[in-house]
């Protein structure tokens, strides 16, 4: 398939879920509102924890509000483009239902993965970003264009990551007819990408840092905006998400060989 | 013979939830690395500080993991859903021409799946002891352990009735999730689940003293924990909560009847 046609089938998708969701505008405001009001419990932590102390691993009230809003920007994105998909592809997988994608004119993982847009999670990626130009002018920084565009490309590492990892345990349905526990699992795991990197140490940094790389999704974006770019972190995140998509593809493949149809 | 059939529907509650034990306990221990998430971000804000508002790492942090532990034992999880759904599946009717009282059949069942969630969430909290153990620090005084008791039967109870009152909104709406989820947003902030309430700034502090959230769960760990300093502020809590208790069950039983009025049986 030529690229033209996955942004064809892509729009496709993105029209009838904009359409969908203006069908159920009450729930759509509602939705939105719930992320906005989760959006405010992770910064209100952060103020409160400012009102007592000046640094956290020295990291300052405004570097960590852009951390953080980093943090919810990658994962408003993850929301609103893949969320709904990967976990519909586990009651899916269990019901048999998967049968559909299969039989679709297009790469089975592509249409698994794009069929449905969340517009409550596009909504408050504006606002997650808004926190960090906020953060960034009370810092009184002043990112280059080069800077802002260098971590644009960081955020969209940081939402193949995102989106690896969540395939990757979501493929584990193939095997384990369930995938509960997963979403949990996902948002326990997402809080430690709202540390600051300096705070980890001994295994904590090895399993957060090096192994599940949480923690890098948002620290070198947000350093690159505080300190400017350091090539070897860029290359570490760029690295990480290859190597974390690869991960998730051949896991997705191998559950793939695995499945048996449920449906009559 | 009346208390009977909730003894009954309490030990339906018991096996109907063993037999999710394992989603419990997945629960259980990742909420464990929730914890490890506490441990690290406290334990960075108070470098270079012996105390926060008053209180040392080790208050914090067993602030934290008592949070934790109520959570398990007192908070609703699935309440509201479940009263949803047999609403909007039509289960309700045949409360409806038995002689039982619906809240009380849920809150039998509420009080048997917390006995199970407590008792499952105990066993990695137990395994990981041995690390916690240097963090706890719990007081002396006997006083906050009596009117724990009292805070932490009315928390469950508050719990459970706000729980029943979001379940009971599907006589108006067919989709109560985005309520549901949009209601844990607020009740974690201001339930003292993200940080202990007593670090607000003090007008905000004294206003979501006034609130339901604040006995929800921040009351009960809080006389746990030391962090209600004098037996008068006490007994002052112990009456607020005791005032949204009343309260809640009075909107509960006033929703249950209004809904009622809207509701169609359907079905032979």
């Amino acid at each position: 398939m030529r690229a033209a046609q996955y942004v064809r089938i892509w729009l496709a998708g993105a029209r009838y879920s904009i359409v969908r969701t203006m069908m159920f505008r009450g729930d759509f405001i509602m939705w939105s509102l719930v992320e906005f009001f989760w959006m405010g419990v992770n910064l209100g932590l952060i103020g409160v924890i400012y009102q007592h102390t000046e640094s956290i691993a020295g990291w300052g009230p405004w570097d960590m509000a852009m951390l953080v809003g980093t943090s919810l920007l990658v994962q408003r994105l993850l929301m609103g483009f893949f969320w709904t998909n990967l976990f519909e592809m586990g009651r899916n997988v269990r019901t048999g239902t998967f049968d559909f994608f299969l039989a679709q004119p297009g790469p089975v993982l592509f249409m698994v993965s794009t069929r449905k847009i969340d517009l409550d999670g596009f909504l408050n990626a504006p606002i997650a970003l808004g926190v960090v130009i906020y953060a960034a002018d009370q810092l009184g920084l002043t990112p280059t264009p080069l800077q802002w565009v260098t971590y644009a490309g960081m955020i969209l590492c940081g939402l193949a990551i995102h989106y690896a990892t969540l395939l990757f345990f979501i493929s584990l349905v193939f095997w384990i007819q369930s995938a509960k526990g997963v979403e949990g699992g996902y948002f326990a795991l997402n809080e430690f990408s709202r540390l600051p990197r300096e705070a980890l140490r001994g295994i904590a940094s090895i399993v957060f840092v090096y192994a599940l790389p949480l923690v890098v999704v948002t620290n070198v974006p947000a350093q690159t905006l505080r300190h400017g770019l350091e090539p070897r972190h860029g290359l570490w995140l760029a690295g990480a998400a290859a190597l974390w998509l690869a991960l998730a593809v051949l896991m997705f493949h191998r559950g793939l060989r695995r499945y048996t149809s449920a449906s009559s | 013979m009346s208390l009977a059939k909730y003894r009954h529907a309490f030990v339906l509650g018991l096996q109907g939830n063993l037999v999710y034990r394992w989603n419990f306990a997945v629960r259980a221990s990742l909420s464990l690395l929730h914890l490890a998430y506490v441990f690290i971000l406290w334990g960075a804000a108070f470098t270079g500080q012996e105390t926060l508002a008053g209180f040392n790492l080790s208050q914090t942090l067993t602030y934290f993991i008592t949070i934790l532990v109520l959570q398990f034992f007192i908070s609703a999880m699935n309440e509201d859903y479940e009263v949803s759904e047999e609403i909007r599946n039509g289960l309700i009717n045949q409360f409806l021409l038995k002689p039982i009282h619906y809240f009380s059949y849920r809150f039998s069942i509420f009080v048997a799946a917390r006995l199970v969630s407590g008792s499952l969430a105990l066993i990695p909290l137990l395994l990981a002891l041995p690390l916690l153990w240097p963090h706890l620090e719990y007081p002396t005084d006997t006083w906050t352990y009596v009117a724990a008791v009292p805070a932490l039967i009315l928390s469950a109870f508050l719990q459970f009735t706000l729980a029943y009152c979001f379940g009971l909104l599907t006589f108006w709406f067919l989709e109560i999730q985005s309520f549901i989820i949009l209601s844990l947003a607020v009740e974690t902030m201001l339930g003292g689940q993200v940080f202990p309430l007593d670090l607000l700034p003090a007008p905000l502090y004294e206003l979501s003293s006034y609130l339901p959230y604040y006995y929800q769960m921040y009351f009960p760990a809080a006389l746990l924990t030391g962090r209600i300093a004098t037996p008068e502020a006490a007994i002052q809590g112990l009456g607020i909560q005791l005032f949204w208790v009343l309260a809640l069950y009075g909107v509960a039983q006033f929703l249950w009847l209004r809904g009622l009025r809207r509701h169609t049986a359907v079905g032979g």
